[in-house]
């Protein structure tokens, strides 16, 4: 399912697919490894709502819901669905099983 | 002894890479604190005599990546660029290694000497991880020394290694990180015009080329001066459509994506994980500290403790020193006989310098307390949990804590502004603190509070003050940054590193820093500023008012009275004589020549003659308010001050509140403005801002007195 970053829940794990935001943000977005082909899981959001923070090779990175709107991403799972949280797409893990 | 031979060194690396750990285990105790020229990021430097070196070490400030958007990434890149330091020590954190490989791809792009230090190598061997480092070493075209600042280990290895490199006694050969063909080509084709420009023969063409496809403001300035600038802008234009047609994506992204690739590939080949990831003790805290009903008691609970260390733990060390220093002018005050130079020294120097010095303990514990925070990696959560509210103000998560600080004392909070990292961000910030009622205007307030209502009212009406300066805060920061401050906020997009006990070497550190700061500020501009406010109180001295005090004193001398009526009779006219001086120095004039724009917030010349004094500190209102009506030593718990205006006709319960509003808003003390100058950098900034104070302070007080008459 392709949706906005800003779109998931608290457990949705996702893969983006790209990335268009204000050319300093963007530039911020990539240089963290948040880039196409990159597999993440939303672990909270912060108690007024906003920011959110995501899980990803090994990092966790907040990020603002209006950041988060120019993020498409691809949700591939939800919380409790089982499913192995590795980074790349054959299935190699880079920080080992996630959460 | 024969001469050492110098290396100068730069660490460069990710922000929480232990970077600053491992510079201090490399220089010990020869460090110096400096600033990068032109900004206020910190510059630390020191030296180590290893052998028969010399080398010198610069810790370049922490960031991800080299593109030009982030004050610190600039520093680093012209540091880099400019000052070629013989050898780069790039430090990596072993634990997050795919993350850190960024900074290191932007190296070898560079065309530098320079090898990594993979660092938290204990951490990385507790995690279960494996790094072949053999294999990444090639990858990487650089040697990698396996480091642990926390257990000491790898330190000579790495030093060894420093003076291999600088010798070019290496055997791993410098690797290129490749592009796809697109990319490549442009890159080919862009460098081979540009070595037709005489002027960047002697240049890098190469990452030239690759920072122009990136769309580097910098290097785009730098470039478009020459005449090539035409043809390399055909070039790019080329390089965005064939980017457009193959990949519907501009090189830029291209560029980043096979950076990552390279990585990602490097990784593969290297470095290999437990099967399981087991949940890890950041992992749990943040189960509780990021809680969606948790969070916000723990960061409030997390403030409070801040607060009550920074104050209440500092008020009676405050006490000591104020202490100290009245011991000072005691003992000094029979030695000097002249008593011009006696007024300099104890009411000039010792009790201006004395009155910014006993901030002291504050700072350092205010420090104290911030520099675990930041180093434990609580302060990113902080702003994670409070942003949204921030952020509706247009300012930043991490403006909050420096902003609580200003209900203590403005100047430790501006200086804590320094964790913001974008400048108008923290400009914002710097300019709504002192609106943050700090703790020595609370002595006005229970003054006037106390004076012209019951003590069950007073405590609202003080409360209502703070808020008041809490919402004009808030209103001005919005105004700022939807006016002239709109530009580039800092993105939010901001790592929360693992938690991590900071060493306590770390923590002392950066407080003594700051304790530093401050020390040789008020040494400086401050006691100059005090100097002045002073002189202006005590000049021009009116020989006519001491001969009238003599011959009055003489007439209470030869007067019938017993000793005792005499020595209240001479105490008073004494107050009575110094109330006169006052008036008839520059700051009573001052007072009396803008009482006509102060009339109609309310008050006369005698307000305008504190309102003078108060730019020294704000408590000085009150003892100046003292002086006026001739009373000897003044504070707020006087009674006898709260009684005089009480029955002054002119001041009334509208006065008062006007005053009080007025002392919350307008010019901060002297030395919150030279912290602001110092820390802004400019004058202008604060002049502007000064201007706007005051504006505001006038209109708003001039509202509470009109409404006060009106409803009271």
């Amino acid at each position: 399912m392709y949706m906005k970053m800003s779109e998931l829940k608290v457990g949705d794990k996702a893969e983006v697919t790209s990335v268009k935001a204000e050319h300093a943000v963007r530039r911020r977005i990539l240089d963290m490894g948040l880039i196409k082909g990159t597999r993440f899981k939303v672990l909270r959001v912060a108690p007024f709502g906003d920011p959110m923070e995501i899980f990803f090779k090994g990092m966790y990175l907040s990020l603002r819901k209006s950041e988060a709107e120019g993020i498409s991403v691809h949700k591939i799972g939800y919380a409790g669905d089982g499913m192995p949280m590795s980074c790349d797409k054959e299935g190699r893990s880079c920080c080992g099983e996630a959460l | 002894m024969t001469e050492r031979k110098e290396i100068s060194v730069a660490l460069a690396g990710n922000p929480n890479c232990g970077k600053s750990s491992l510079f201090n285990v490399l220089t010990g105790s020869h460090q110096k604190v400096g600033n990068f020229s032109g900004v206020t990021i910190e510059k630390h430097e020191g030296y180590l005599d290893y052998g028969s070196y010399r080398i010198r070490f610069v810790d370049l400030p922490g960031t991800y990546s080299l593109t030009p958007y982030s004050p610190e990434e600039i520093v680093t890149r012209n540091y880099l660029i400019d000052e070629r330091p013989d050898v780069v020590v790039n430090v990596l954190e072993g634990p997050n290694l795919e993350r850190n490989l960024l900074l290191t791809t932007q190296l070898m792009e560079m065309n530098i000497d320079f090898l990594a230090a993979l660092n938290m190598i204990d951490e990385v061997e507790e995690k279960g991880i494996s790094i072949d480092v053999k294999q990444l070493q090639r990858l990487l075209g650089c040697h990698i020394v396996p480091t642990s600042a926390k257990k000491r280990t790898g330190i000579d290895p790495l030093l060894a290694h420093i003076v291999r490199v600088y010798e070019k006694d290496i055997e791993i050969r410098k690797n290129k990180l490749s592009f796809r063909p697109v990319i490549e080509e442009a890159v080919d084709e862009i460098a081979g015009i540009l070595r037709r420009e005489k002027d960047l023969q002697s240049a890098d063409t190469r990452w030239l080329a690759i920072k122009l496809l990136e769309s580097d403001r910098e290097v785009y300035h730098r470039v478009q001066q020459y005449p090539v600038w035409v043809k390399v802008e055909l070039s790019l234009q080329e390089a965005m459509r064939e980017a457009a047609k193959l990949y519907d994506s501009d090189p830029e992204m291209l560029i980043t994506e096979d950076r990552h690739a390279f990585i990602r590939g490097a990784m593969k080949e290297c470095v290999r994980f437990p099967e399981e990831r087991k949940s890890t003790a950041t992992d749990y805290i943040d189960m509780v500290v990021l809680n969606r009903l948790l969070g916000l008691p723990v960061f409030l609970f997390v403030v409070w403790a801040i607060f009550q260390i920074t104050f209440t733990l500092g008020s009676p060390l405050m006490d000591m020193l104020e202490t100290l220093f009245a011991a000072l002018s005691g003992a000094i005050e029979p030695l000097l006989v002249n008593s011009t130079l006696r007024s300099i020294v104890i009411d000039g120097i010792i009790a201006g310098v004395g009155g910014v010095l006993v901030f002291l303990p504050n700072i350092v514990l205010l420090f104290i307390g911030l520099s675990f925070l930041e180093a434990s990696g609580y302060m990113a959560r902080a702003a994670f949990v409070i942003d949204k509210v921030m952020h509706r103000f247009g300012l930043h998560g991490k403006s909050f804590i420096p902003m609580i600080t200003g209900f203590g004392c403005s100047i430790p909070a501006i200086m804590a502004t320094r964790t913001l990292k974008s400048p108008t961000d923290r400009l914002a910030t710097i300019l709504i603190i002192p609106f943050m009622s700090c703790g020595a205007k609370l002595p006005v307030y229970v003054l006037l509070a106390g004076a012209f209502f019951p003590p069950d009212v007073a405590a609202n009406v003080m409360f209502a003050v703070y808020l008041l300066g809490v919402v004009v805060a808030l209103l001005s920061a919005k105004l700022l940054k939807s006016t002239v401050l709109k530009c580039d906020s800092e993105p939010f997009v901001m790592e929360l590193p693992p938690y991590r006990w900071p060493t306590l070497h770390s923590v002392l550190f950066q407080a003594k820093i700051k304790a530093m700061m401050y020390v040789r500020k008020a040494g400086t501009l401050i006691l100059a500023a005090v100097l002045i406010i002073w002189a202006v109180s005590n000049y021009p001295h009116s020989e006519e008012i001491d001969r009238w005090a003599a011959s009055e004193a003489s007439r209470i001398e030869e007067s019938p009275l017993s000793a005792v009526d005499k020595k209240a009779e001479t105490e008073s006219l004494e107050y009575r004589a110094q109330s006169l001086q006052l008036q008839h120095s520059f700051a009573g004039r001052v007072g009396k020549v803008i009482e006509p724009v102060i009339k109609p917030i309310g008050f006369d010349w005698r307000i305008g003659i504190a309102l003078v004094t108060g730019l020294a500190a704000k408590e000085v209102v009150v003892s100046t308010m003292g002086t006026i009506y001739a009373l000897g030593q003044t504070d707020e718990s006087s009674a006898e001050l709260a009684t005089i205006l009480k029955n002054d006709p002119s001041f009334s319960r509208a006065t008062a509140l006007s005053l009080m509003v007025f002392v919350l808003l307008y010019i901060p003390c002297v030395a919150a403005v030279g912290v602001m100058k110092k820390e802004i950098g400019e004058w202008r900034p604060v002049l502007l801002y000064s201007a706007y104070v005051l504006v505001l302070a006038w209109l708003l007080s001039f509202v509470t007195y009109r409404l006060a008459l009106v409803m009271l």
